[in-house]
């Protein structure tokens, strides 16, 4: 699932890399708060495990090998947050010192990968153990169940979230007669190209590879893994908010927002952008479209297709939808604040 | 005519730095003891990994029981396998050996995969543990023992493949009085039911009785 | 002491069983753990420093990715080509299999496009000689730089102290744990003797054994550093 370079372009490149900011600042914040000082160094030895999982090649049917990324098993091992970071430092040394990965695409790829997988595959375990095992009765079965669908899950996730960055390549960046300037692939295309094999192959290896290693762990030293930490641990428990899930899923998503031709968001589909495509100008939108969309020739009105005010409008975009949405959660947690003392008083 | 030979061997890990092993000939017949002897760093591993054929001599012949072992060779699935099942590796580290969730696990991993009853696998796990002393330690996770104890129930996994000949990498290191007297008794049986002894040491004095050829490297 | 089946050799045809994850996965990894740990490339004595290689090379990628223009394409290409022809051969044959990988492998992704819309042929191939420089540039420089002067440049450019020393220490334990995952697998190799049925707990129980052995190096690890007056202060690593 590793991005190489040039297949996306810069700008969503940059909008992917601003999108990790505050997931990084977060996981960051969080894993100080939780993590006891004395596991610090942990982040690092868990990124060379994340690191020697991705090379690890997992048995299949016939001899066949095939790789994991195991973002739900250090999720599991070390805790969502500590996996957020652990998996962006393998990915990063990866890219840099390894040639795997672009280096532009590096936050794309953790975005995929670091976030996504991590979060979705642990969330989906949680939510899962919750549902299945309502009387609490820590069966390891259910454990077992929730690990291997959460990690099946997160990989088909983190694989269309790939796909949809892949699919809007072709829509977005075309020179001046409407031709692909990077993956020339859409939606249509890439999100089968990537999720039939994700569906098929690669998602029953994570799930695989995540549950032979988390029963290993669990029946031989459980107290190693992190939901037993957390349980134990003396450290407060910082609370997740999921703001800073919200706000890297929208910057991510402004490219989505640019396509909008007209188009409500959720009526939105694979469909349409063929239409679109069919309406003559091969594979293109025209800014005349755009201007039923997002406000942004009201912000910028030269903006045009291809070149610097394109990929400039794109990022500014991005940044202020970010900016926007910030100072929109901080007055909505003043309003929450206000509310609770009133209460409380 | 040697059960195991080496011929000229020469080994090199760089190919521009002076070889660890440069043109070793050495021949052990069956049911000898060969202890090698050396300082650290002097080849010792490396040749007991070429022994086992981890590791492949860039120049010189290794004969195993009159076949010649090459990594070509190794490369056919089944020759590779009988020739692992009759040559037992304890590795100097026993926590590189030890992957499985019990101990009792751990011993049967071997005779589990060679098609044997499932009576006849109990069997041999039970005997061998039983024979090492470490019965009682059946249901534990074995990353969780001492270090001696993992030592023995890495012997233990080795001796329940039942090879013919045993390479050991300093069996004697991180034991006490007490195993190590047991472990001196034990590798006297086996030398005594026939088996090939292979062991790199650098304490020649203690092994003195076992031996029938030291090589120094 | 010893049982009877002991003292007999045994009669033993093995059958024929895959098993080829453990290979493949020894032969990965002892590939990464020789590019950490022994440098195979020619870093010169009085070379760029790394800050200003890496510094170079990430803005010439920047600049391949957001141009469209082939002149300037050509001309890049044209200068590392150039760079490149004054390596021994061997590096260059290193560097060249990479990148020639890259080129192909896009090929074959570009290549349903091409045949479907001819028209944007031009395109695609400029997609593909773009891949192709990229991995040639990152190539170029992984082969002229020790890793530890990577991290030295990143401490340089003011990349947070902790950020770094994770970085160090997870280079350091990619080494230590690789060579654990490596032994672990060759004893099972040995002592894989026959048919295993139970290939997933082998897995669990490798990469298992491996985090265990990682949550408690990392521990003792703090405690050294405490040892040696370490007082949690991260930021002046």
């Amino acid at each position: 699932m590793h991005i190489p370079e040039n297949y996306l372009s810069p700008a969503t490149c940059g909008v992917m890399a601003a999108a990790m900011v505050p997931v990084w600042a977060h996981a960051v914040k969080k894993v100080s708060v939780e993590l006891p000082k004395e596991k610090m160094p942990l982040l690092g030895v868990g990124a060379a495990f994340s690191f020697l999982g991705m090379m690890f090649n997992v048995p299949l049917v016939g001899g066949t090998t095939g790789h994991a990324v195991g973002g739900t098993l250090i999720a599991l091992l070390f805790g969502p947050d500590a996996a957020c970071i652990a998996v962006s430092i393998a990915l990063l040394i990866q890219a840099l010192l390894f040639g795997d990965g672009g280096i532009l695409a590096f936050g794309a790829n953790c975005f995929n990968m670091a976030f996504i997988l991590p979060y979705v595959g642990y969330f989906m375990y949680k939510l899962l153990l919750k549902a299945m095992d309502r009387s609490e009765s820590g069966k390891d079965i259910y454990k077992y169940i929730s690990a291997a669908v959460g990690s099946y899950i997160g990989i088909n996730v983190a694989a269309l979230f790939a796909a949809v960055e892949f699919g809007i390549q072709p829509l977005l960046f075309t020179d001046a007669n409407g031709l692909a300037l990077y993956c020339p692939y859409d939606l249509s295309v890439s999100i089968p190209a990537m999720l039939i094999p994700h569906l098929l192959v690669a998602g029953v290896v994570e799930a695989v590879f995540t549950v032979a290693i988390y029963a290993f762990v669990r029946k031989t030293a459980p107290d190693m893994l992190y939901e037993n930490i957390k349980q134990t641990g003396s450290a407060t428990e910082a609370k997740h908010s999921p703001i800073f899930a919200l706000v890297a899923v929208l910057i991510a998503a402004t490219p989505l927002g640019l396509l909008a031709t007209g188009t409500a968001w959720g009526e939105w589909g694979a469909d349409e952008i063929a239409e679109i495509e069919n309406a003559g100008q091969a594979l293109g939108y025209t800014p005349a479209g755009l201007a039923n969309g997002w406000s942004l020739d009201v912000i910028m009105p030269d903006y045009t297709l291809g070149g610097v005010n394109e990929v400039a409008a794109y990022i500014f975009s991005a940044i202020l939808g970010v900016a926007l949405l910030i100072i929109f959660f901080k007055l909505a947690s003043l309003f929450i604040k206000e509310n609770k003392n009133g209460y409380a008083s | 005519m040697g059960y195991i030979k080496l011929s000229n061997i020469t080994f090199t890990y760089n190919d521009d730095e002076k070889p660890i092993i440069s043109d070793l000939s050495f021949c052990v017949d069956r049911g000898q003891c060969v202890l090698i002897l050396g300082d650290n760093g002097s080849g010792k591993s490396t040749l007991l990994r070429i022994l086992n054929g981890l590791s492949f001599p860039q120049s010189g012949e290794y004969l195993f029981d009159g076949e010649k072992i090459t990594e070509n060779c190794l490369k056919d699935n089944v020759k590779s396998k009988l020739f692992h099942k009759e040559i037992g590796f304890l590795f100097q580290n026993p926590d590189v050996m030890l992957f499985n969730a019990k101990v009792y696990d751990e011993v049967a991993f071997g005779p589990r995969q060679m098609g044997l009853s499932d009576d006849e696998v109990d069997r041999r796990t039970k005997d061998c543990m039983r024979m090492m002393g470490i019965e009682d330690l059946y249901d534990k996770a074995p990353y969780h023992l001492s270090g001696g104890q993992k030592k023995k129930v890495a012997l233990a996994s080795v001796l329940a493949l039942n090879p013919s000949v045993l390479v050991l990498d300093e069996p004697f290191a991180g034991l006490d009085k007490k195993s190590e007297t047991f472990l001196m008794d034990l590798l006297f049986e086996l030398k005594e039911s026939g088996k090939t002894l292979i062991i790199a040491t650098h304490d020649e004095a203690r092994l003195e009785r076992l031996r029938d050829v030291s090589l120094r490297l | 002491m010893l049982p009877d089946w002991m003292k007999k050799s045994d009669n033993y045809a093995p059958p024929r069983d895959g098993g080829a994850f453990v290979v493949k996965t020894i032969n990965s990894i002892g590939l990464v753990l020789s590019r950490l740990k022994v440098q195979r490339g020619h870093e010169k004595e009085h070379a760029l420093p790394a800050v200003l290689k890496l510094f170079i090379v990430l803005s010439v990628i920047v600049l391949i990715s957001v141009t469209q223009s082939r002149l300037l394409l050509i001309g890049v290409l044209a200068v590392t080509e150039l760079y490149l022809s004054t390596w021994p051969a061997e590096d260059i044959l290193s560097i060249v299999k990479a990148c020639v990988f890259a080129a192909v492998l896009a090929f074959i992704i570009m290549l349903p496009a091409m045949i479907l819309k001819p028209y944007g042929i031009g395109n695609n191939l400029i997609v593909i000689l773009k891949v192709f420089l990229s991995v040639e540039l990152m190539n170029i420089f992984n082969h002229t730089t020790q890793w530890n002067h990577i991290t030295g440049a990143l401490r340089k450019i003011h990349i947070p102290g902790i950020f770094v020393f994770t970085l160090d220490i997870t280079l350091k334990y990619i080494v230590l744990l690789g060579t654990l995952i490596n032994d672990l697998l060759t004893s099972l190799r040995l002592r894989s003797v026959g048919k295993n049925n139970k290939k997933y707990q082998s897995v669990g129980g490798v990469m298992g054994v491996t985090f265990m052995k990682s949550t408690e190096m990392s521990k003792e690890m703090y405690e050294a550093m405490v040892c040696r007056g370490f007082t949690d202060d991260y930021s002046g690593l």
